[in-house]
């Protein structure tokens, strides 16, 4: 079983023995375990992971495991979990770059981050990163570091895209939801400039609120993914209140309230004037 | 540790309206609590509680997947709120199950009680119609049917399997790991001091019956719907007019064919007379 990693600097092995689990963690949960520079994940009837000091992943696949779902918690909570270790700043967003600005837009899953994206890369924008994106803040200058993980999206998402699926990689056999291909990922960084955290409510219009002060640094810190692993890494979370402080100073931060039901254009349209504005 | 409360129903049965009187019996406000105060008692199907709980994204899972860690998510739950020595209220309209490792969605260890509201299950299959602009004779398979579940993969909540309306209170009378409270819809509003005082004593609350009288007029299922037309309300659906309906006994007259009305009747007589929807005579009593 040949995995591919989904960053450079991170060497994935399948191995036959148990990965086993950490000695002595700051925090245990029945899934995961975290320490500093170590985590343990579990996840039913698919592998367990280990990641250590942000450069090695382990596998101990299921026996009955398939190959797509291991590779897809690797790309997602183990990558996760190996971001946090290289002190990376993952956000739970999907990332893309549209008319020279780069883009994030954050929300809980379900909330039509992929969709969106996908729907801006029909229009001139170039995609960068679906459902985690790194962040690296340098000097006076702030990044969205590309990983390659493909855009995933849900069969209806697709068909309201006007994408056929036929063809299309399942991201799990027992799931309809698939890898959008021929998506083309830059190698290179893209300056930061926006990011807007996408949520749903039951009314009709959508709700536009662009952040200032504080509640850009509070509302960037919930966005965060994986952030329940931080709990178990002190020391990183702390080097990330700065960050946070550093790139609530540098970018716009935008929320916006979606209708629950509502055309993925239209979003993308409401965003758009934001981005722009 | 025992401390959470399960807010128990099949959907459409008085839940959220209990729910806004314990916020108004907690809070014991000169004024009436909003709609938007009952967030403090949120859903146990939330997804996005269970992802940054669990560090997992449930739709990426199966939904058999998600129920095995379902025990683990409400026990962390429960540990990280034994420091405040909090009371965790959690609606569900899950039917007690197990899940594919044999425990029980809901752990004991962790359970305090559960208060289980029923209704008339004729009145429930036409709000529930209403609620989900769904067309009524399908909301009759629904009731009947015993693999009914609502929500699961890309909803906003985890999937909740709910059974046939006669196997959903089946499942929480027979288990005996949960002390279950049963309150009839109807008495909530006939007899609302008696209804919702049972609760009260239940959930061994401080009993006070000025506060209860005053809760129970703070949260008048008419206010309810006033304040749903000012303010929305965040648990109606979109394209549903109001989450606060009609809340009439019987309404089910208006709506349901004799036909219907016939076929809900015959799948469930034993547990609709149980609970005095039918008399012994055989007839219905609303």
């Amino acid at each position: 079983m040949n995995l591919a990693s989904p960053i450079d600097s991170l060497v994935v092995k399948v191995i036959l023995k148990d990965v086993g689990m950490l000695a002595a963690p700051r925090l245990s949960r029945p899934s995961f375990e975290v320490d500093e520079n170590d985590f343990f994940l579990d996840v039913r009837n698919i592998a367990r992971y280990r990641v250590q000091n942000g450069n090695k992943v382990f596998i101990h696949p299921h026996e009955n495991a398939d190959i797509a779902s291991i590779k897809l918690f690797l790309n997602g909570s183990v990558l996760g979990a190996a971001l946090h270790q290289q002190g990376m700043l993952p956000f739970h967003g999907s990332s893309f770059e549209y008319e020279g600005k780069g883009v994030i837009i954050c929300g809980y899953s379900g909330v039509g981050k992929s969709s969106v994206t996908a729907a801006f890369c029909q229009n001139g924008g170039s995609f960068i990163n679906d459902d985690i994106t790194p962040v690296r803040i340098t000097g006076p200058a702030t990044f969205i570091t590309p990983i390659k993980t493909g855009l995933k999206l849900w069969d209806d998402s697709l068909r309201k895209l006007h994408i056929e699926k036929n063809g299309l990689e399942k991201i799990r056999p027992a799931l309809d939801k698939f890898y959008l291909a021929d998506r083309e990922t830059s190698s290179e960084e893209q300056r930061l400039d926006h990011l807007l955290i996408l949520g749903t409510h039951q009314q009709e219009e959508f709700i536009v609120n662009e952040l200032n002060g504080m509640d850009k640094y509070n509302v960037l810190r919930k966005q965060i993914y994986r952030r329940v692993y931080l709990k178990g890494m002190p020391s990183t979370e702390k080097s990330y209140f700065k960050q946070l402080f550093q790139l609530a100073a540098r970018i716009r931060v935008t929320q916006i309230l979606r209708p629950a039901i509502c055309d993925i254009y239209e979003t993308m349209a409401c965003i758009q004037k934001e981005i722009l504005r | 540790m025992k401390n959470i409360v399960w807010l128990v129903s099949y959907p459409k049965s008085g839940n959220t309206w209990f729910r806004m009187f314990l916020a108004n019996y907690l809070k014991n406000a000169a004024a009436p609590v909003s709609l938007k105060e009952i967030e403090s008692t949120p859903l146990a199907s939330s997804a996005v509680d269970f992802e940054e709980v669990m560090g997992l994204n449930p739709f990426e899972l199966t939904a058999d997947d998600v129920d095995f860690y379902r025990p683990d998510f409400y026990r962390i739950l429960s540990e990280e709120a034994e420091n405040t020595g909090e009371v965790i209220y959690k609606k569900t309209h899950d039917a007690y199950t197990l899940n594919a490792n044999g425990k029980p969605l809901f752990p004991e260890e962790t359970s305090s009680g559960a208060v289980y509201f029923v209704r008339n299950p004729l009145d429930v299959c036409v709000s529930y119609a209403n609620h989900s602009t769904g067309k009524v004779q399908r909301m009759v398979d629904f009731l009947l049917d015993e693999e009914s579940y609502v929500a699961g993969q890309r909803s906003g909540q985890l999937r909740q399997k709910l059974l046939s309306w006669k196997s959903h209170i089946r499942s929480w009378r027979k288990q005996s790991l949960i002390p279950v409270h049963i309150v009839r819809y109807e008495d909530m509003q006939q007899k609302p001091t008696v209804a919702f005082g049972s609760i009260i004593k239940f959930l061994r609350l401080e009993y006070d019956a000025e506060r209860l009288e005053r809760a129970i007029i703070h949260s008048d299922f008419r206010l309810l719907q006033r304040m749903e037309q000012e303010k929305g309300f965040h648990e109606k659906k979109q394209l549903c007019k109001s989450f606060f309906w009609k809340g009439k006994i019987g309404n089910y007259r208006n709506y349901l064919s004799e036909e219907q009305i016939q076929r809900i009747v015959e799948y469930n007589y034993d547990t609709m007379k149980l609970f005095g929807y039918i008399d012994e005579q055989g007839s219905l009593t609303i």
